[in-house]
């Protein structure tokens, strides 16, 4: 069980206190509601790109990460399609530290042209590094646009293309923080061995007279029902050839995010998982093999990953998914196999309770969905799914016309 | 604008005390070390055992070994066997060290009694089929020639082979060849030695009841017979620079580095600061110099690892090759100046309290512990090292950082790698 208090200070910053009395530091979590999926389609990668700028200086404090290391702590920062969020951290004795340098930026940036143009050659070396030359580093951004013809999860964080990063300029940053680094765009968590009233106290200190600001959402497209398989090879000098098929599924408070989330368990996550066992072990078809979830707030993609070994064709491959998934249809998982992964989960949940700043971004991404109180009952959600609502969600999920493949092959194959 | 002033800051208010695990014996006389602590009732147990790839009578058999402990026992196949345990939401991974293996298993609290006898079963009764053996060698031949395209792999194992000497088996990387050479015969003997009877000690962290506690230690059925005095091999470090090429590369990898000073080392605290200050962490001259002025790389780190019997100091980054050259002369200049120039004082208080804060964040996660256990016993500490580093750390001044720069960084010593 996670305690918290919730309340809203006057400017809409809406603020998540968590008590922990046996640690000696103190974390805050800033969730700014805003990812990828509100960039212009031709100027993608800037919400991360923003990211980075949020760590060059202020007009009062001229680096955000000194006075934080000054003070024995650190702080980080990740991007995704939905949201921007930033964490720190330190020792409790120096909190005022993080409430001094996060309601700092939050009020605004020193937006100096030096920090972007830092900032965008730093980018491009991660977008080079992570996504461009490593063996099939660019599988992401392939898959995505053959998924997503309308919704625009159809580009990666990082961005589509390199030349989108190097095109950002000081109009777009400004902008872009006008619009949506605000108070009432942000979820503030701090926890810790601290009390309400005491958070409360600083709060009215630190971001209490940050003016709101009006937020203008970007109306983006809804992707429409897929209705027809799609496939794309690519050729690439890796060493063994891939095969990746993804499936539309449901929004993150969907019950089928719960039940293709177990699924993925069944089918692949680790040695005693139905693929793994299949196709690795026994057909020794593929030399891994994995089912995961996208994992996004709103309708994402459930995920079969496999590399194929040697003298495997990608015809074998897919038919031997094919089995796979028809035995699954055909008779379901079994009572055993249900509370095997429902048990998986639990661990998985307790395990990432343990981490003071786990929690702490639990809290946040929870108050995010609109339920916070998903933090401690997410747990039911899952225990909930019986076998027959995941054999019908899987029936109704993973079917060929929901379906995005992309076949990896290996030029040195041929 | 509001402007409000800087907080004052208190950065010796929180204590590093390390509060040791309690120890008793099981019956068969090995050591088990316990700390129950934390918010969440979860399990993580930790089983130390003597052999490592120090030990491995070639390449690749002391990891193999790991990993065929879940591969099938005298009453389950390999997928039953780990089933089994997922039923109960546990798991455990085997990984051997370099001089040590380690069979780690969490599970939660409530189900600890039920796995128990499956973690025994794996590690007392593995039958280690030929057929899962193949396998595994199969899929590992496979994500080599993935390794084998990346820059960063290409260059740690260029640098390890020269740093700890080609033949010694912690300077060879596993080739296909060594791989497809692994029999079954080396796996059930290196499981003899250093798994049926090679267990130094247990450590148990997480948060659980004392008589838990208890039921586990009357239950723990390892024998601990330490196998034979072991001869560790000399380092034969080659020093200068290579590189290696790859064709078609366009990331690039750089690394360089030579011996640093031991744990036990009357000036490692200080070692300790002077490599934060140069290149570990955010803040870091390497860091600020080369990533957030310049913006060659997404990230360039020194590090300084020690063990029981080797330490390594080293600087690392993947970056484009055509930034090499450059980012190679800023590393050279950055050792130069904090071996001539004094850190201000602000450079240095900062990193002081970073380090030390650094080290507080690590004491906060009760899982994170028993790691800080395991190195007191391994490298014989005392419970009280940490403060007396703090102590240390605080008392640092910027005259002996440069002196442990210059004494202790030596530019003709280096090993430097580059892929191009």
């Amino acid at each position: 069980m996670i305690h918290y208090s919730r309340f809203v200070l006057k400017n809409g910053l809406t603020v998540i206190h968590h008590l922990d009395e046996n640690s000696q530091l103190a974390v805050l979590n800033l969730l700014y509601k805003v990812g990828s999926k509100e960039e212009d389609p031709n100027k993608t990668g800037f919400a991360h790109l923003f990211e980075h700028l949020m760590f060059g200086g202020t007009p009062n404090i001229p680096e955000f990460d000194e006075p934080l290391q000054e003070a024995g702590g650190d702080s980080n920062a990740f991007t995704s399609n939905d949201i921007t969020n930033y964490y720190l951290s330190l020792p409790l004795s120096n909190i005022e530290t993080g409430f001094w340098l996060e309601s700092d930026r939050m009020r605004g940036l020193a937006f100096s042209q030096k920090s972007l143009d830092v900032q965008k050659g730093v980018v491009i070396e991660e977008f080079k590094e992570r996504y461009l030359n490593q063996p099939y580093g660019d599988i992401w951004l392939r898959i995505l646009p053959l998924a997503y013809k309308e919704h625009p999860y159809s580009w990666p964080t990082i961005g589509k293309e390199i030349s989108h990063i190097e095109e950002a300029n000081m109009d777009q940053v400004k902008s872009f923080f006008k619009n949506f680094y605000a108070p009432n765009n942000c979820i503030l968590v701090v926890a810790g061995n601290i009390s309400l009233e005491r958070v409360k106290e600083l709060c009215s200190i630190y971001f209490e007279d940050i003016p709101a600001q009006e937020i203008k959402r970007i109306n983006y497209p809804q992707e429409s029902v897929q209705t027809e398989a799609r496939f794309q090879e690519i050729q690439s000098d890796v060493p063994s050839n891939l095969i990746l098929k993804a499936w539309h599924m449901g929004d993150r408070l969907s019950q089928n995010y719960y039940a293709m989330d177990l699924l993925s368990d069944i089918l692949g996550s680790g040695k005693g998982s139905r693929l793994y066992d299949e196709l690795v072990k026994k057909q020794a078809i593929f030399s891994e093999i994995d089912a995961y979830i996208s994992g996004d707030a709103e309708p994402g993609l459930f995920l079969i990953e496999g590399k194929l070994l040697p003298e495997t064709s990608f015809h074998q491959a897919e038919n031997a998914i094919k089995g796979v998934l028809d035995e699954f249809f055909r008779t379901g998982c079994t009572d055993r196999e249900l509370t095997m992964v429902q048990n998986k989960t639990e661990t998985n949940i307790r395990f990432g309770d343990v981490n003071l700043l786990n929690r702490a971004m639990k809290l946040a991404f929870a108050e995010y969905l609109g339920d916070i109180e998903l933090t401690n009952k997410e747990i039911n959600l899952y225990l909930d799914i019986t076998k027959e609502i995941l054999l019908s969600e899987a029936k109704r999920t993973l079917v060929d016309t929901n379906c995005s493949t992309i076949h990896y092959k290996s030029s040195s194959n041929d | 604008m509001t402007r409000i002033s800087k907080p004052s800051l208190s950065n010796e208010g929180y204590n590093l005390q390390f509060k040791p695990f309690e120890k008793t014996l099981t019956k068969q006389g090995v050591p088990f070390y316990f700390q129950s602590a934390g918010t969440q009732d979860v399990i993580k147990m930790e089983l130390v055992f003597s052999g490592g790839i120090i030990n491995q009578p070639a390449p690749g058999v002391a990891s193999f070994t790991c990993s065929m402990l879940s591969e099938g026992t005298k009453s389950k196949s390999g997928t039953e066997l780990v089933n089994a345990l997922d039923y109960y939401g546990a798991y455990f991974q085997a990984k051997a060290s370099e001089y040590d293996s380690v069979i780690t298993l969490y599970c939660l609290s409530k189900h600890l009694m039920a796995v128990l006898p499956l973690l025994n079963e794996a590690i007392e009764d593995s039958i280690f089929p030929e057929k899962a053996l193949n396998t595994l060698k199969r899929n590992a031949i496979e994500r080599l020639k993935v390794n084998e395209q990346k820059s960063s792999f290409l260059c740690r194992r260029e640098f390890n082979s020269k740093f700890f000497g080609n033949d010694h088996p912690l300077g060879i990387s596993s080739s296909i060849e060594d791989i497809n050479k692994i029999d079954i015969a080396q796996i059930i003997e290196y499981h003899q030695t250093y798994f049926l009877k090679g267990l130094k000690y247990i450590l148990l962290s997480g948060r659980f009841e004392d008589s838990l506690k208890d039921k586990v230690v009357e239950s723990i059925n390892f024998s601990n017979k330490v196998s034979s005095n072991i001869i560790y091999p000399e380092l034969t470090t080659q020093k200068g620079k290579f590189i290696v090429t790859k064709e078609k590369a366009v990331q690039s990898t750089i690394k360089l580095g030579h011996k640093g000073i031991s744990r036990t080392h009357a000036y490692f605290p200080t070692f300790q600061l002077m490599n934060t200050i140069l290149g570990g962490y955010f803040g870091s001259r390497l860091m600020k110099n080369i990533r957030e002025d310049k913006g060659l790389t997404y990230g360039i780190y020194s590090s300084h690892e020690t063990n029981s019997h080797y330490s390594l100091w080293y600087i690392e980054s993947d970056l484009n090759k055509k930034n090499i050259e450059i980012a190679r002369k800023e590393i050279f200049s950055e050792i130069a100046k904090i071996q001539t120039e004094l850190v201000e004082a602000d450079e240095l208080s900062t990193a002081k309290n970073y380090l030390l804060g650094s080290i507080l964040k690590s004491l906060d996660n009760n899982l994170s512990l028993s790691g800080r256990m395991k190195l007191i016993l391994d490298n014989e500490l005392n419970y009280d090292y940490l403060n007396e580093f703090k102590e240390r750390i605080l008392k640092a001044t910027a005259e002996e950082i440069r002196e442990i720069a210059n004494q202790y960084l030596h530019i003709n010593d280096l090993i430097e790698i580059t892929v191009e």
